[in-house]
């Protein structure tokens, strides 16, 4: 109604009105990289991992005797862990999703020296791996028992069958969906692996790896004075098997050590630490800060009303209802905010674009900068809402007061 | 007209009443030009605020331009000051930070007049008031009479039956004083009424009709106003 | 003067009590956030080994494929080949050369009822200790012909000696690892680079490791790393000694030089054995080997995480917000004051009393924010403590030591001023006259 004399006054008044703008900007600006960050954080947690994890524990099996038998070791183990009331199935194996901690080859199309190829994550299963790590299997077929062997220590070769995620096929071969069952492809330049099988998901050990959608199986037990067991348990029963497998595992050879007892649950907290912490810490930044610019309107808003008094009675006097001297602080308000808004979308894009740059971030989605900026609008309108309703509350006698 | 009937105000804080008017009576009729004067704390003020419905009162009654203002809400004071009343004040208070133009358009926002009619009412007054040039300015570039010139234009341009003037020249020197004072007998001569509070006896004797009031009453002795009066 | 202007800003400062307090609030929470991500940034880019970290260099050679960089753009491989450090320690061209790798070992204590327990384990060369200033509690590192002769020594750290001995000086007994035997030829003392510079792959601010012994009989014993192990090019069939000559990188070189003169003429040295490999028909991409001193490394490493960084850019803006809040309080509070102002200037206070007086109150409340904002620091380092009490090396990062004390003293009281030049330069202007009338 009165936008024009309002903005006249503000800009004859021009310091404690830009200090708010200001920060209304920074903080804009601050929290529109913060959320795109929470945003793209959250977004990296969510993805599934592809096993059961509910269900999933694994523990290091380390061996350190010099005539331990590992084969024979460890295919007792598997059979009386496998044998185990509440235990749905168990492997040994190098790593499991999240670990941070893997092996990775690559794989190409075509045999011979620099093909070529894509990484992927090697996890060494018998034809157990699928029902152990609840995975699906969308094509083909599992490993036969007799394609898994225990590896030769001499030898570098690696068996003939696979199966690979779907995202491993699409990557070696695109558009050919279902098709990639039985084909072939090379490991370690000219080792050829025929793929038997495909999985829905699997990722692989490393969050961080952009391949991280990668992965594959290898029919291979392999000798490893440090190798992992991973157990997956009947629904529920996960905290109860833990301490009865540690136990019988212990208990059954002592030429060992049972150790890094672990969940799939504390693993995926374990992996995302920094990305959740980081998610934590900036919404603690986002929220203090939303806080503390309300703040800064609020006082400000308080001063100009405390110093205007004279002038809100005079309003009155000239016939300004409560209703329009609140109105006039309220779009007051509006106007400083505005402004503090505009300059805060400039800046918040140039944050953006400085961090995609320097931190390879990814870029804001459009709607957070109309989103702060209505939360930015009510946040300031909230915090003036008391000093205008206290301006409205000025008696219009004031006007007539000697100083 | 304005009639106030056994009208009373009290103050009170926790320990003490003050009564600011007691049972205080008076009819302003249309068209005349009165003047208030009395004691320091005598309640000229408070008069003034009851009778621009810038304070409500105790007790008694009061009717404004045959409107009995008792019990009227916040809006509807409002809008009576806005329509039926023109203040100046002794430090004018003109609002710092909006210039000539803009200080008078304020009661006209509040009026609700469109653009045009506000402009129009402005440059009217502004010219009344010989200030047209000046419209652009700030307060603080003009001179104290040039201010309270202003301030009479912004109370006049929403053209009201009654001015209330408080102190209008306590804070002019006499050169300027007289300016303002002859710029209000000239709208008196145009028909409107005017209440004024002094405390400057020559002034009173310029007005109509003096008033003089003691201990938040209309006393009864004519007093030295009327007697400074006669003389004129 | 100055204790009357102090007098004066206390009498400010109490006269506008909730003013002063929001800028002390205001200063303080700006001042914590941001001094909270900055010792954590501090601590993380520290030189973790300052006295040497200039004569420390990490050597990175360029076998890596004909095809394709070990790394984009064009970075050469991070480790080297066993090939590579055996060949470099033995020209011995540095005042000193180490190789060493991580691995893991089982201990098995001599008592009946104890069991064994794995520990991490560093294999390395004698000029290991001498070379990263690691220090002694009791003996010392094994000599240059014990990695020669292949001898079975191991130097232990403190909390590993502690748990086999009792914390006793143990120089000269002897434990078992993996079945064999080891005499001890030290004790460390406390020892705890931030970041574990010597070895970057194996977690940057990981504990060092618990136990040393030498590369030699490692090797022998055909221990592997615990590390990354990158490999270019198929290993061939033929177990340990295959996977030796192979072109897979897995082990750590770092060699001492003191100056430019011996920098150059090793990088010289490193470029020429480069060559000689190129003839053999190793090393087929053009001739990319570096030379990084301690800091060169740790920033090549990325050992600052990004989160750090980002956090960091967003807590100083966040200092920003705060600073603006507080000269906007400031500002309020000098043209509540302004009568006063007046006053003092029509009784003859010059401008410079008037700016003396206002500086000072503003310095006193930044001391007071800078105060405070140590608390909230520490606060603040303690939450995030507990955002990543799952990571046992955080609560190394997240110390508070004198110089953050002091950085996050005088930052505060800088903000303060910086905030309070604008707000004083208006109380400096404001007129003498202005609102004498109206007071």
């Amino acid at each position: 109604m009165e936008l024009g004399p309002i903005w006249r006054a503000l800009t004859r008044n021009k310091a404690g009105y830009i200090l708010i703008a200001l920060q209304i900007a920074v903080t804009m600006a601050i929290i529109v990289n913060a959320i795109a960050i929470i945003q793209e954080r959250s977004r990296l947690m969510a993805r599934p991992s592809g096993v059961d994890e509910e269900n999933l524990f694994y523990l290091a099996n380390v061996t350190f005797k010099k005539d331990t038998n590992i084969p024979a070791m460890v295919d007792e183990d598997l059979a009386n862990l496998r044998a185990m009331p509440g235990v749905v199935d168990a492997i040994f194996t190098n790593s499991v999703p999240l670990r941070n901690g893997g092996w990775s080859m690559g794989l190409a199309t075509e045999p011979g020296e620099g093909t070529e190829s894509s990484g992927v994550a090697v996890y060494f299963v018998d034809e157990h791996g699928i029902d152990t790590f609840g995975v699906k299997l969308v094509a083909g077929r599992n490993f036969l028992p007799e394609e898994v062997d225990w590896n030769d220590p001499e030898s570098s070769r690696w068996p003939p069958t696979g199966i690979i995620t779907r995202a491993m096929a699409d990557t070696l071969f695109p558009d050919e969906g279902d098709g990639v069952v039985g084909k072939t492809v090379y490991i370690n330049d000219d080792n050829p692996v025929q793929i038997v099988g495909i999985l829905e998901r699997l990722q692989a050990p490393w969050n961080g790896w952009d391949g991280v959608e990668r992965s594959m199986f290898v029919p291979l037990k392999r000798e490893m004075s440090y190798g992992r067991y991973v157990i997956r348990t009947e629904p529920g029963q996960r905290d109860r098997v833990i301490p009865a497998v540690e136990k019988m595992l212990a208990d059954s050879n002592r030429d060992r050590i049972i150790k890094d007892t672990r969940t799939m649950t504390e693993t995926r907290i374990r992996s995302y630490l920094g990305d959740a912490a980081l998610v934590k810490l900036l919404s603690f930044i986002v929220i203090v800060l939303t806080v503390i610019t309300g703040l800064g309107i609020v006082g400000l808003a308080s001063f100009s009303v405390s110093r205007r008094t004279r002038q809100i009675g005079t309003r009155r006097a000239l016939g300004a209802t409560r209703g329009a001297i609140l109105r006039y602080f309220m779009l007051e308000n509006f106007l400083i905010s505005s402004v503090g808004i505009a300059l805060g979308g400039i800046l918040a894009v140039a944050l953006n674009m400085w961090m995609v740059e320097t931190f390879e971030l990814t870029r804001i989605a459009w709607y957070l900068i109309p989103l702060a900026m209505a939360m930015l609008w009510i946040v300031g309108q909230l915090a003036v809402a008391g000093p205008a309703r206290r301006a409205s509350m000025v008696p219009p006698a004031v006007a007539t007061r000697a100083i | 007209m304005l009639r106030m009937t056994k009208l009373s105000k009290v103050y009170r804080t926790d320990s003490v009443e003050t009564h600011a008017l007691r049972e205080f009576s008076l009819q302003v009729d249309e068209g005349e030009f009165v003047s208030v004067t009395g004691p320091s704390g005598s309640g000229k003020t408070t008069f003034l605020n009851i009778a621009g419905l810038l304070e409500e009162f105790t007790s008694g009654s009061y009717e404004l331009d045959g409107r009995d203002v008792a019990g009227l809400d916040d809006r509807e004071r409002s809008k009576l000051r806005n329509e039926k009343i023109g203040f100046i004040f002794q430090n004018f208070n003109l609002i710092p930070e909006l210039d000539i133009f803009d200080n008078v358009d304020v009661p006209l926002r509040y009026r609700g007049f469109n653009a045009a009619e506000r402009r129009k009412r402005i440059e009217h007054v502004l010219d009344m008031v010989g200030l047209s040039s000046r419209s652009k300015h700030l307060p603080s570039q003009l001179s104290g009479g040039q201010q309270q010139r202003v301030a009479i234009a912004r109370a006049l341009a929403g053209e009201p039956r009654f001015l209330l003037a408080d102190e209008p020249t306590g804070n002019l020197d006499s050169q300027m004083a007289s300016s303002v004072m002859d710029l209000l007998h000239e709208i008196h001569g145009a028909g409107t009424t005017i209440i004024m509070v002094t405390h400057e006896a020559n002034l009173a004797s310029q007005s109509q009709r003096n008033i003089y009031v003691r201990d938040g009453r209309v006393s009864s002795e004519p007093g030295l106003a009327l007697a400074n009066a006669a003389n004129g | 003067m100055f204790r009357y202007y102090l007098k004066l800003g206390l009498l400010g400062i109490r006269q506008n009590p909730i003013l002063s307090g929001l800028m002390v609030a205001a200063i303080a929470i700006g001042i914590g956030a941001c001094m909270t991500m900055v010792t954590i940034h501090y601590v993380m880019s520290g030189d973790p080994i300052p006295q040497k970290s200039d004569q420390l260099f990490y050597v990175q050679l360029d076998s890596w494929s004909p095809t394709e960089p070990a790394d984009e753009p064009n970075e050469p491989p991070d480790q080297v080949t066993y090939l590579d450090a055996t060949a470099l320690l033995k020209a011995g061209n540095a005042r000193r050369q180490v190789v060493s790798y991580r691995s893991g070992r089982v201990i098995e204590p001599a008592g009946q009822e104890s069991r064994p327990f794995e520990i991490d384990a560093r294999s390395t060369t004698s000029d290991f200790f001498a070379m990263f200033s690691v220090p002694f509690l009791y003996g010392s590192g094994w000599d240059a012909s014990a990695d020669a002769n292949r001898e079975q020594v191991v130097v232990l750290d403190r909390a590993t000696n502690e748990r086999l001995f009792g914390g006793e000086n143990s120089v000269g007994e002897r434990i078992v690892m993996n079945g064999d035997s080891y005499r001890v030829t030290g004790v460390l003392d406390e020892w705890l680079p931030i970041p574990k510079f010597y070895d970057l792959t194996t977690g940057e601010f990981n504990d060092p490791e618990s136990v040393y012994f030498p590369f030699s009989v490692s090797i022998d014993k055909e221990i592997p790393g615990h590390g990354n192990t990158n490999c270019w090019k198929p290993v061939p069939d033929g177990g340990w000694q295959s996977f030796l000559n192979s072109e897979c990188v897995w082990m750590q070189f770092w060699v001492e030089l003191h100056g430019d003169e011996e920098v150059r003429e090793y990088q010289a040295f490193l470029d020429a054995y480069a060559e000689s490999q190129k003839a053999l028909g190793r090393f087929q991409r053009p001739l990319n080997n570096r030379l990084s001193d301690v800091m060169t490394h740790l920033e090549n490493g990325e050992v600052v995480d990004q989160s750090v960084r980002i956090l960091l850019v967003l807590a100083v803006l966040f200092l920003v917000v705060c600073l603006l809040n507080t000269i906007g309080l400031l500002l309020a509070k000098v043209m509540r004051r302004s009568g006063d102002i007046c006053l003092r200037r029509a009784l003859g206070a010059p401008r410079a009393a008037v700016f003396s007086q206002y500086i000072v109150e503003a310095g006193v409340i930044g001391l007071c924010g800078g105060a405070l904002g140590v608390l909230l620091t520490w606060l603040g380092l303690q939450g995030v403590r507990g955002l990543y009490s799952d990571l046992e090396f955080v609560k190394n990062l997240a110390q508070l030591d004198w110089v953050m004390v002091l950085t996050a003293v005088v930052l505060a009281i800088l903000s303060a001023l910086g905030a309070a030049l604008y707000p004083t330069w208006q109380a400096c202007r404001i007129h003498p006259a202005s609102q004498l009338k109206t007071l």
